[in-house]
């Protein structure tokens, strides 16, 4: 009883041998689906059978992209996965990453094998594709006259240019003549000289896309002169078409989105263009305007007249000033006359005979001053405020002037 | 590229984006500017036209080359 292994060291040791067998890693297997459980946690639990026996297969949610159709029993299929062991049952089961059905299978590989060969020729390599016109004004169509593709193309080109051209060149898109069908479409739009053409249609099985995998289609669209938009199918689906296409569109709808501007965003476009040269043009003559009048402006103050309208204000500033100058000084002048006059008055004789003072004058017309100038009966003219009067001398005497007495100087009539 | 109305409207477009950029440059006089801007009127009324405003009605092109309305 040497070498006891617990059930957990087998299992893992099977387990490794199994997951370092290169082959087993990567494997086709082909069979008839049986068993089939769409799990709720999104696995696929499911048999591969043929007559002499069976294998367990999973496919887990993860890998779910590698299936694009319902899984039924009896199926043919084939399956790229890789065999693994599951310890806890002791089983080993296939791992699937990778499931179609089988024919299409057999396509797979021819479309792997031409893909491949294509792609070494340069027929997929970014040089050769034409850019897609920004303002196509004709869109051609090659496509199924009838079915969603068509009509989603049109519905949608409608909404966003109802202006744009399309013609469509109706073609089988499945079965026996559609690759000729096809590049015929393709032949003849290029004739019409569209600006870019739309050549697709709906999804569908890799059967049924076949002709869009043709090699006879792919140098077509690779010849064509006229820009070329492939949409085949719905977004997972990937043909040869849309790799040798100067552009390659999810689906029918999001080509017709690519081929056909928004007729709504260029006229807004060119009103933008339009406002902007009538704001630029209106800000030009603004500028100008205001140039002009600063201009003007300068050249009013550099005027000969302006210069003159300076010195005149200046002569005439200067006159006033003269004036007012001189009347002050007139001014002054005549109050100094009129101290003079007051002064005059002051000492005028005639004032002096207005506050009853009086000059008397002898005959020999010399003023009397004193006693002794008077002799009696001598006629004296004594003059008084308003006139004279003729007095003769009574009699005289000289007393001297003390405190009194003054008035009687001149009491002779 | 084949076909001449698609390359004008895009053509006109860029010749319409130049006319502005020169428009707004600080040297340009005004005789120009009105030049200028006279020619954008024109590319703007050519792109109006190669719009060509007429609803269109979606062709069929059939086996001998001839179109009819779909």
């Amino acid at each position: 009883m040497k070498n006891v292994y617990t059930v957990k060291q087998v299992n893992s040791y099977i387990r490794n041998m199994f997951a370092q067998d290169f082959m087993l890693n990567r494997i086709y297997v082909k069979g008839e689906v049986s068993n089939c459980k769409y799990h709720t946690s999104g696995h696929i639990y499911f048999s591969l059978k043929d007559e002499s026996g069976t294998i367990a297969c999973v496919m887990f949610a993860g890998a779910r992209s590698g299936l694009s159709f319902r899984m039924r029993e009896g199926q043919q299929v084939i399956v790229l996965g890789s065999v693994s062991v599951y310890e806890r049952d002791g089983k080993y089961q296939l791992y699937a990453r990778e499931i179609v059905l089988d024919g299409a299978g057999q396509l797979y590989e021819k479309f792997e094998a031409l893909k491949k060969e294509l792609s070494e020729m340069g027929m997929f390599a970014p040089e050769y594709k034409m850019p897609i016109p920004r303002y196509a004004g004709t869109v051609g169509i090659v496509t199924a006259p009838t079915g969603a593709a068509v009509r989603d193309i049109i519905h949608i080109a409608k909404r966003r240019n109802p202006y744009v051209q399309l013609i469509l060149c109706p073609a089988l898109v499945q079965g026996e003549g559609a690759a000729k069908s096809i590049i015929k479409g393709i032949r003849a739009l290029e004739k019409e000289r569209v600006d870019v053409m739309i050549v697709g249609r709906g999804g569908g099985s890799m059967e049924d896309l076949w002709a869009f995998n043709e090699e006879s289609v792919a140098r077509a669209i690779f010849d064509c002169t006229v820009p070329v938009i492939s949409a085949v199918g719905h977004e997972t689906d990937t043909t040869i078409a849309d790799f040798v296409a100067d552009l390659r569109a999810p689906t029918p709808s999001a080509a017709a989105e690519l081929a056909v501007y928004e007729y709504r965003e260029a006229f807004e476009t060119m009103q933008g263009y339009a406002q902007m040269m009538r704001r630029s043009v209106t800000a030009k003559i603004t500028g100008e305007r205001a140039r002009l009048e600063k201009t003007a402006l300068r050249l009013k103050f550099a005027h000969p007249r302006q210069k003159l309208d300076e010195k005149k204000q200046y002569a005439a500033d200067l006159e006033d000033d003269l004036r007012r100058i001189m009347k002050e000084k007139l001014m002054r002048e005549k109050h100094r006359f009129d101290m003079c006059v007051e002064k005059m008055r002051g000492l005028s004789p005639l004032e002096k005979l207005n506050r009853g003072y009086s000059y008397v004058r002898g005959k020999d017309g010399k003023n009397i001053r004193e006693v002794s100038q008077a002799g009696k009966g001598d006629r004296l003219a004594i003059y008084v405020s308003d006139g004279r009067i003729e007095a003769e001398v009574v009699s005289s005497a000289a007393f001297p002037y003390g405190n009194m007495g003054w008035k009687e100087k001149n009491c002779g009539e | 590229m084949e076909n001449k109305k698609q390359e004008n409207l895009e053509g006109m477009f860029g010749e319409l984006e130049t006319v502005i950029d020169q428009m707004e440059q600080d040297g340009v006089s005004l005789e120009e500017s009105f030049e200028l801007y006279s020619k954008g009127m024109t590319l703007l009324k050519k792109c109006s036209r190669a719009i060509d405003e007429v609803e269109k009605k979606v062709l069929i092109l059939d086996e001998d080359g001839e179109t009819h309305e779909f």
